[in-house]
């Protein structure tokens, strides 16, 4: 088992640089996701770790080792690919033992790792079969499979299972938690799906354009987001995002004013020194967040467009008396017949121009 | 329906016309001819005349042994060729890519004289650049055109030369159809280069090398260019005559067409048969 550090790491395609200094201590036995939208460099990122990319600068030791000039299959690491990479002509038995048989692994050895692989996969009685003839999720368990024979310090996933239908790729989400509490490695998980990273991850690394946005746990990047990027990211129905003005402070923090909603006013307690009065700022509320008129600070009128009806819960898509668009939660069994209805804020995050956090 | 059919055929028509005439028709008549004695008139039926004397004929066995002799050695050498070229090609570090791929291809669209002249001048026994390289590593001058077995060697080079870069654009295009990431999981499973290429490239390149065989003999089978124009007739003394020229010597020089259709059609046979069994050798096993 082993650590992975990465000190400055940067990449560059040429003229054109793609990772910008990034920093990360994973620790040993840790479940970290690297998340981000498509092109942020996530797989860029973990192909460096791997090795089948080079390092523009910066350092990377996995297990306290540098490994900048080491070789892949030195690493100690193992990788699965988004697209499996199995190998088309070999049975699932030969897929799993090709390594390890052109090594020169023994036998014995080679065989004992194969079957426990298959048994941990549960993939012992499809081990004569081509890939062709396997299901996705099929493929997807031999492809971890032939990690797992490797026994590696370090595993790398890069977007495993989003090649998979929705209820399979719940299903391999669960057995790859399976998987890390049976094997007690250090895992590196690729995705871009927030769900993904929020249910599997001990701690979350957020990418945006090739720099760090936030390093955390998913619940304290839910409740307590560095940056407006970060803020949208988490969470799904995805945090509504209001225009708005700092007008003073008192006793309790910084007032701020909803932009064209006269008297619809939030006190934000604020631990730093507040932005000038009349700054522009960016309220951040997440839909669980509204409440019935009078329950938070102020209340607010909201127009309903749609309606969607999800079961124990209903999602609101409304509008403000401003234009802004804004997501709201509700009980199924409290959804408003009327178009409009008064809602009330009852927890917001404040974010300055930039998208940074004011807290 | 049959509305719509009947005007899809009758703007097929044109070409199924043309096809009827020139291609489905000498595929029959040639049978035909096969069985008839054609060095009386009129013509007559008797099947024995031209297949018995193919059985017994020493020319036939001749040019069946020299267009085996250079299917047999002249293919395998030339596919082998033909991926070195491609691996060469596919290589990340090679410049000017465009180029080369030009260059291999460029062989199979040179004129046929134009390409056996060149090879003529450049084997030629006293000017030839061919003996004029061997001279200056110190090895003896090759009169090629005058004795068998160098006149041979002239024909298989001379082909190999002409189809390599042919087949090896085919199989360049097979090797880039295999994705980049199996062979990143090798590299991570600790698999060299080499194994890679034996493990991995070969076997998934299979179905795209048979195809290049099968394609090969077929074209071996029929060889002509070669030994019509640059060992003049396939000399020297029937040396390297194959059975493409046997077929064009007895058809168009003697005139004696029922013994050329013989031959073509045991050429075409001889062609199917061969990839028959090449196919059922190199099936995909379940
Ligand atoms: N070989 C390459 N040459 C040049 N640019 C590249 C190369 N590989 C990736 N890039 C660029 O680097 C950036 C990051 O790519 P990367 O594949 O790491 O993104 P990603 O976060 O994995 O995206 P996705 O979610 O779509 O997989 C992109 O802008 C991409 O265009
Ligand atoms: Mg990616």
């Amino acid at each position: 088992m082993a650590t992975v550090t990465l000190s400055n790491v940067v990449k560059r395609f040429g003229a054109f640089e793609v990772v910008h200094g990034a920093n990360i201590d994973i620790k040993d036995g840790e479940f970290v996701v690297f998340v981000g939208p498509s092109g942020c460099g996530k797989s860029t990122l973990l192909r460096m770790i791997a090795g089948l990319e080079d390092i523009s600068g910066g350092e990377i030791a996995i297990g306290g080792k540098l490994v900048n000039d080491v070789e892949p299959a030195d690493r100690g690491i193992a990788m699965v690919f988004q697209s499996y990479a199995l190998y088309p002509h070999m049975s699932v038995e030969q897929n799993l033992s090709f390594g390890l048989r052109m090594t020169g692994n023994p036998k014995a050895d080679t065989d004992r790792r194969v079957k426990r692989a298959a048994e941990i996969l549960r993939i012992s009685e499809l081990m004569d079969r081509r890939p062709k003839k396997l299901s996705g999720g099929q493929r997807q368990r031999v492809a971890i499979g032939r990690a797992i024979v490797r026994e590696p310090q370090v595993f790398l996933f890069d977007e495993p299972l989003s090649n998979l239908d929705a209820e399979l790729r719940v299903q391999m989400r669960v057995e790859i938690s399976r998987l890390h509490k049976e094997l007690g490695a250090t895992m590196i998980y690729v995705t871009h799906d927030q769900t993904e990273a929020m249910t599997l991850a001990d701690r979350i690394v957020v990418l945006r354009a090739g720099h760090i946005e936030q390093i955390g746990r998913p619940l304290d990047l839910y409740d307590d987001p560095d940056n407006l990027f970060v803020a949208g990211f988490v969470g799904s129905p995805k945090m509504n995002f209001i225009k708005a003005q700092i007008v003073g402070r008192d006793a309790h923090g910084v007032v701020v004013e909803l932009a064209g909603q006269e008297k619809t006013r939030i006190t934000q307690p604020l631990a730093g020194a507040a932005p000038e009065a009349g700054s522009k700022v960016i309220v951040g509320v997440r839909p669980e967040h509204f409440g019935s008129a009078g329950e938070g600070d102020t209340d607010l009128v909201v127009a309903i467009d749609v309606v969607e009806h999800l079961g124990g819960t209903s999602f609101l898509y409304a509008r403000t008396a401003h234009g802004e668009d804004v997501v709201i939660q509700r009980d199924a069994a409290k959804v408003p017949t009327t178009s409009e209805v008064t809602v009330s804020i009852r927890k917001s995050y404040l974010f300055d121009e930039k998208g940074l956090r004011l807290r | 329906m049959r509305n719509r059919n009947a005007t899809a055929y009758r703007f097929l028509a044109p070409y199924l016309l043309i096809f009827s005439v020139f291609w489905v028709w000498p595929i029959i008549s040639s049978f035909m001819i096969s069985f008839q004695a054609t060095r009386t008139v009129p013509w007559r039926f008797a099947p024995g005349f031209n297949w018995g004397r193919l059985i017994g004929d020493p020319a036939f066995f001749n040019a069946l042994k020299n267009t085996l002799l250079i299917l047999v050695i002249q293919v395998p050498v030339m596919i082998a060729l033909a991926m070195v070229m491609a691996v060469l090609l596919n290589s990340p570090l090679l410049k000017a890519r465009g180029l080369y791929r030009f260059a291999f291809f460029a062989p199979v669209v040179v004129g046929e004289v134009a390409y056996s002249a060149v090879f003529r001048l450049m084997f030629s026994l006293d000017f030839g650049i061919v003996n004029k390289l061997l001279n200056s590593i110190g090895l003896p001058k090759i009169d090629w055109f005058s004795n068998v077995t160098p006149a041979m060697a002239l024909i298989m080079i001379a082909v190999t030369w002409r189809w390599a870069g042919y087949n090896a654009i085919i199989l360049l295009a097979g090797m880039q159809s295999i994705p980049e990431d199996v062979y990143e999981a090798a590299t991570l499973d600790r698999v060299s280069k080499l194994k890679q290429f034996f493990h991995i490239t070969l076997p998934l390149l299979k179905p795209v090398i048979v195809f290049c065989l099968v394609l090969s003999i077929i074209g071996t089978m029929q060889l002509f260019t070669e030994p019509f124009l640059i060992t003049e007739r396939g000399g020297p003394g029937g040396g390297t005559e194959t059975l493409g020229l046997l077929l064009y010597r007895q058809g168009f020089r003697s005139l004696n067409f029922g013994y050329a259709s013989a031959v073509a059609y045991t050429m075409a046979a001889l062609a199917i048969a061969i990839t028959l069994v090449q196919l059922w050798l190199t099936r995909e096993k379940q």
